[in-house]
């Protein structure tokens, strides 16, 4: 499009990394308003002056001083951005690591047992394994040994990486590993290009003739045949479903002098094989299937591991971790693209608030952990911030601000305790924790819960209160996750309550506040054990009934005691971290941004660029007048203003001349004005081209058509109606 | 490696005997790398392996003895010319097996080139021509063909080349023996036979009206009488355009086998051949009935055997049945054998690693299917789902419906008008909806697939469950819109998945139509029951 290709090429920024992570850019960069800047850098000095309301009145004082330290503060943030990020990054991978890790090692266990039997078989010599004919031995025909292995996701993102990971995974404990994607399984390279690229994936040059009695050569060659040969094939569903059965069927002919193993990547279910193959296929194969962890799994070890534990680093709003929530649910689902959101998020925030510089700071002293943030430390990271950022603190004293800080930090470990301890009493309800943690933030729910806390705060924490059966606990009246969770505690057999309180116990050991109240919780939960025990012991002549009624009534106290403790839990220390003071500078809220960003509408924003292009070309000629269509406008934007005033059949004829007459008011302009102009030769001139004019009018108009047609706003005429054009998009 | 690489190429010619037996005894690593540098001998066109006489060939494969004489008959004695041999039958006959085994038997070279592994004529040519020259790839010649071949023109001098130069040699080489007088039956004679396997397949390549004359015309054109092909195929000798003026080849019919065959070969290999009898009795039956292929069948009792044995202390190893064992376990193993006969086509995939999960699905059993699948086990985005059904109803529904069953009014009261109409007309329904039923799924354009998306989508945000009341504070911004938002991305993603199949056509044009392929009450009611979604309210035969 070219209205957006000039704007694309001026007012980038040149960090890459937004380059990438901003998709729809590409056809649509958010409009800076003020055209005086020429800075490089504008479009972040923009962003963060419009968009934080709270403080624009105050920035806009300080905008003049924001320029001159513009390219300081710039790198800056980058630096601090970049900072932040690896470590995300790095968390991020370590988790999905640990969580292929099982998997991966199973299905090496899978192909090593393979291997092995078909080594018992026994191998053929150099000479039989290179002869064209099948070897004849009285067992069953071979088969192909093939693993299944379940992505669970029908997005396939995900797991290109993950197969890619199995592959070195599989390459480092000693397999030939060869990678063929679907692309390589097309209806138009045919049977050729996918053993041209297994021979590639195996031998590693190419061959032309792609035959697989080279691989079978190769193979039984200096010591190749010691190792497994595995071919991993990404997405099975992609293929071309007659291709590969070729190749299956040919693999299978070779099987006992070219043992391969296939490891099959499947998104679906496992009848997708059994979709794809006929039966004679079906037949080559050993099939053994393998399940990855779920999207959802995975997402929640990415949230505990980067947005829980490490909560101090960065952290998202409530309404971010909504729609981010929601994105995944009902839109994307994958993991890469909340990760991708995370990351824009990340690089939004550092962009926007001066503040956050300090997180970088944080980070870059205190790699071990970030237990101790004491307000000296904190002062101490506040007066190296850059005198831009510290002006933002004129009004605060410093020494304030640091304890604010400071506490924050420390109610955000007890906050992130909390979440994982729900978090641990909800694997039982398989509460997700994407879920329980969007309600964790949620702080409209927040000030109720802190009034029952204070209302109920001097009576007491105690157990005096727990056969007080018509209790009704705040965390069970408001609904949702957490009330789900605390129901399922209420009701949680006595062993894995006990499973739950020691999985507290580690959780938290460093938090001195949660665990004291836990040694309290255990201690009584044992001392009632102890108790029950004692009973029944005694009264083992007392029927049966009786005693377990006992039981049964002295498990359910102990359970309300932990009941009552998460509920004192979530009561004291679940406080979100947006009611707090100086979340901003932790804290990314800004939803719109980050949806804009995300969900990019690219139709919609193509109609809007189309009609208020002057905001993007910024030209001096077209934008003094508001409505008038301008022969200097551009010629896709005259005619779709145009075509706005058709309804849903344009006739090209009538478009066309409404389209000539205001290209020609610019001529004929111009022709008054060379009028008064003595000079008769140039008028000559712009007669005799006359013809050519309207030609090239008609090719303008012709392109400007296709332009729409491209950007799927038209539809082309059809054969019934040769002269109308059929409008696709309507409204905005 | 270099070492071996650099040692000179000695043709030693050993004989195929020799050779073997040093091979397969020792399977050292030292052992194997040095047979690596052997230059091939004439000898590697034998079958090879230990000798087999004719009565083990006819009794290892159980009713194709008259196939096998016949076979042996046109070979004839050593150095008897042959006319093309066609053989055919359907899958898994047993064609390429006796046809290898009779070749041992003989100890006659041969030339085989499976059309599966070559796939293409150059391909075929190659291959042919590597094993005629005596070729090896190896890593010093970079595992390059003998001899580069694409056109049938340059195959035929190649071939003639190569073919002269084998013949010249075993004759030489029978010469030598008869005078030698060492034996005269052992010698491999003046014959040399191409075979074709998996001939069938050549029809369907690019250019298979010139390769498969070329072919059939092979034996006219050559003019040496000690060449012989023998093709197989599984198709009979009709279905190639065979009337082009060559020689047509001689036909041998392999026919399928009969149940009391397919009961020898299955028998052939087992442990406990009684134990394994009284389950064929019970078992294989009702199997005949679906497929005669004996690797089909092969594979689809295998499990259902392992069941059989199940209840037997030692998996059935040294067991006798007796009469009373054979009936305890014929009543153990009925209720498996219907199920299982629809699965002949499937692959079960019991993993090792996963016994508890497969066993807890046993457990639940077939009969129970329904609620073995009650929710869906892989990540589907919530607007995709959507799309899935829409596409579903589109397949599904007469387009004509649309606007009764997606009118703005709601569903239910469409409903009701829609039965009572429905009621006047009883039997012209059930027309239709067998119809339907025969036609299978519909295909769609683009604009209904959308429409009826997003009349779905409204309908379906509109009731307030619980979960919704929980986005609810985000429901304004992100519920309705934003599931439409990239539909056509989804869409793509439901097409890869083939969930959605995508006529070919122009996609700017539009005209593209869709169809959805997925089966329907499985996965649907999976998908309609994990949305809450009222699905049989809104198709049309419910």
């Amino acid at each position: 499009m070219a209205p957006s290709s000039p704007s694309n090429t001026g007012s980038q920024p040149t960090s890459t990394t937004e380059n990438d992570i901003q998709p729809f850019f590409v056809l649509h960069k958010a409009s800076p308003r003020r055209k005086d800047r020429t800075s490089v850098w504008q479009g972040k000095c923009r962003k963060r002056n419009e968009l934080s309301p709270s403080r624009s009145a105050k920035k806009l004082k300080l905008s003049t001083a924001d320029d001159c330290d513009g390219h300081l503060d710039q790198k800056l943030q980058i630096e601090t951005f970049e900072i932040v990020w690896t470590k995300i990054e790095s968390t991020i991978k370590d988790v999905l690591r640990d969580l292929n890790d099982s998997v991966f090692s199973n299905i090496q266990q899978w192909i090593v047992e393979c291997f092995r039997t078909t080594t018992l078989i026994g191998e053929p010599s150099i000479a039989e394994a290179t002869r064209s004919f099948p070897l004849l031995n009285n067992t069953t025909p071979g088969k192909l040994n093939s693993a299944f292995v379940i992505s669970r996701n029908i997005e396939f993102v995900d797991d290109v990486l993950t197969f890619e990971e199995l592959g070195l995974f599989l390459k480092s404990h000693g397999c030939h590993v060869a990678m063929l994607s679907s692309m390589e399984f097309s209806l138009k390279n045919g049977i050729a290009g996918c053993l041209k690229a297994l021979l590639r994936g195996f031998l590693g040059s190419a061959f032309d003739p792609a035959d697989i009695s080279t691989l079978a050569s190769w193979y039984r060659e200096q010591g190749n045949y010691n190792k497994p040969l595995v071919l991993i094939i990404n997405d099975l569903e992609r293929c071309c479903g007659s291709v590969l059965t070729d190749f299956i069927l040919m693999l299978s002919e070779w099987v006992v002098k070219v043992p391969i193993i296939l490891v099959f990547g499947v998104a679906t279910t496992v009848d997708a094989p059994r979709n794809i193959f006929p039966s004679h296929a079906l037949e080559c194969l050993c099939p053994s299937t393998f399940m990855l962890v779920t999207p959802a799994e995975r997402m929640d070890a990415i949230v505990e591991a980067v947005l829980v534990k490490h909560c101090t680093t960065f952290n998202i709003g409530h309404k971010v971790a909504q729609l981010l929530r929601n994105y995944f649910i009902n839109q994307d689902g994958t993991v890469t693209s909340f990760i991708r959101a995370l990351k824009v998020a990340c690089l939004l925030h550092f962009s926007m608030e001066p503040l956050s510089l300090i997180q970088g700071r944080i980070l870059a002293d205190d790699q071990e952990g970030t237990s101790g943030l004491s307000p000296e430390t904190m002062l101490k990271y506040m007066d190296e911030l850059p005198l831009y950022a510290r002006n933002k603190m004129v009004d605060q004293t410093k020494k304030s601000m640091a304890e604010g800080l400071s506490e924050l930090a420390t109610v955000q470990k007890l906050w992130s305790t909390v979440v994982l301890c729900l978090y641990e009493a909800g694997k039982y309800s398989r509460v997700q924790l994407l879920d329980l943690f969007c309600e964790a933030l949620n702080h409209v729910l927040s000030p109720s819960r802190d009034s029952v806390c204070h209302t109920r705060d001097d009576k007491d924490h105690g157990l005096s209160a727990i056969n007080d059966s018509s209790q009704q606990y705040s965390i069970m009246q408001s609904g949702g996750f957490i009330c789900q969770i605390v129901r399922r505690v209420r009701d949680l057999p006595s062993g894995k309550l006990e499973q739950l309180i020691e999985s507290w116990d580690k959780l938290t050991a460093d938090i001195s506040e949660i665990h004291e109240k836990l040694k309290i919780l255990q201690s009584s939960v044992r001392c009632q054990d102890e108790q029950s025990a004692h009973r029944s012991s005694k009264d083992t002549e007392r029927s049966v009934s009786r005693v377990s009624v006992d039981i049964d009534k002295d498990s359910r106290m102990s359970n309300l005691q932990a009941v009552t403790f998460l509920d004192d839990l979530v009561r004291n220390y679940l406080r979100p971290i947006e009611g707090m003071p100086f979340h901003e500078i932790f804290c990314f809220k800004n939803v719109e941004k980050l949806q804009l960003v995300l969900i990019g509408d690219p139709r919609r924003r193509i109609q809007v660029d189309l009609l208020e292009f002057h905001n993007i070309l910024r030209c001096s000629c077209c934008n003094k007048s508001s409505n008038a269509l301008l022969p200097s406008m551009h010629d896709s934007s005259i005619m779709y203003s145009l075509a706005q005033e058709h309804g849903d059949l344009i006739n090209l004829h009538d478009w066309f001349q409404s389209f000539r007459t205001i290209v020609l008011q610019l001529t004929n302009k111009r022709k008054q004005k060379s009028k008064q102009t003595p000079l008769p030769k140039k008028r000559k001139d712009m007669n005799g081209s006359g013809d050519q004019n309207e030609a090239a009018i008609q090719a303008r108009f012709c392109r400007g058509v296709t332009e729409l047609q491209i950007t799927g706003l038209v539809r082309m005429p059809s054969k019934r109606r040769p002269d109308f054009v059929q409008r696709i998009a309507f409204g905005l | 490696m270099d070492k071996e690489e650099e040692a000179p190429q000695i043709p030693r010619r050993t004989t195929r005997s020799l050779y073997s037996s040093s091979a397969s005894t020792s399977n050292i690593v030292p052992a194997a790398k040095v047979s690596n540098l052997e230059a091939l001998t004439i000898n590697d066109l034998l079958v090879g392996g230990d000798p087999i006489s004719l009565d083990d060939i006819t009794s290892s494969f159980p009713g194709r003895s008259s196939q096998i004489h016949e076979v042996v008959r046109l070979l004839g004695p050593l150095n008897s010319p042959l006319l093309p041999l066609f053989v055919y039958g359907g899958a898994s006959t047993g064609k390429t097996s006796i046809i290898l085994q009779i070749f041992r038997h003989l100890k006659r070279p041969l030339v085989y080139s499976s059309c599966r592994t070559c796939y293409n004529q150059r391909i075929l040519f190659e291959s042919v021509l590597n094993q005629l020259l005596l070729h090896r790839k190896n890593m010093a010649n970079s595992y390059t063909n003998a001899k580069r071949c694409e056109r049938p023109s340059d195959f035929v001098n190649f071939l003639r080349e190569a073919l002269t130069g084998i013949v010249n040699n075993l004759k030489e080489k029978s010469e030598k023996l008869i005078s030698e007088k060492k034996t005269h039956d052992g010698g491999m004679g003046n014959m040399i036979y191409l075979v074709f396997d998996n001939f069938h397949l050549v029809r369907e390549w690019d250019k298979s009206s010139t390769i498969l004359p070329l072919l059939f015309n092979l034996y006219d054109m050559l003019k040496i009488p000690e060449v012989s092909l023998i093709f197989i195929s599984s198709t009979s000798p009709d279905t190639f355009y065979s009337n082009m003026g060559y020689v047509e080849p001689i036909p041998i019919y392999f026919p399928d086998y009969t149940e009391g065959d397919i009961r020898q070969i299955l028998l052939r290999n087992q442990a406990n051949q009684k134990l394994y009898s009284s389950f064929l009795d019970v078992a294989l039956k009702p199997f005949c009935r679906i497929t005669r292929q004996v690797g089909e069948l092969a594979t689809a009792l295998k499990p259902l055997y392992e069941q059989y044995c199940e209840p037997l202390s030692d998996k059935g190893k040294g067991v006798l049945p007796s009469e009373d064992m054979k009936r305890r376990l014929f009543n153990h193993i009925k209720p498996h054998i219907a199920s299982s006969l629809n699965d002949v086509f499937k692959v079960s995939s019991p993993s090792s690693r996963e016994v508890e999960t497969s066993k807890e699905t046993k457990l639940k059993g077939n009969p129970k299917r329904s609620e073995e699948i009650a929710d869906l086990d892989f990540h589907m985005s919530t607007s995709a789902k959507y799309l899935l059904i829409s596409a579903f109803l589109a397949s599904r529904n007469p387009a004509t419906l649309d606007a009764s069953l997606f009118d703005s009014k709601g569903g239910s009261d469409n409903r009701k008008r829609k039965r009572k109409a429905s009621e006047k007309a009883l039997e012209k329904k059930e027309l239709l909806e067998e119809e339907l039923l025969m036609k299978g799924p519909g295909t769609f354009p683009l604009e209904r697939l959308i429409a009826i998306f997003q009349c779905i989508v409204s309908v379906a945000d509109e009731p307030s469950d619980e979960d919704e009341q929980n986005n609810e504070e985000l429901g304004a911004q992100c519920g309705n819109g934003s599931l439409m938002s990239d539909v056509l991305l989804q869409l793509s993603t439901l097409c890869n998945a083939n969930f959605i199949f995508k006529g070919k056509s122009c996609p700017i044009e539009g005209s593209t139509r869709y169809r959805s392929t997925i089966s329907e009450n499985m996965a649907l009611k999976q998908v309609a029951r994990s949305l809450k979604f009222p699905l049989s309210k809104y198709l049309y035969r419910s």
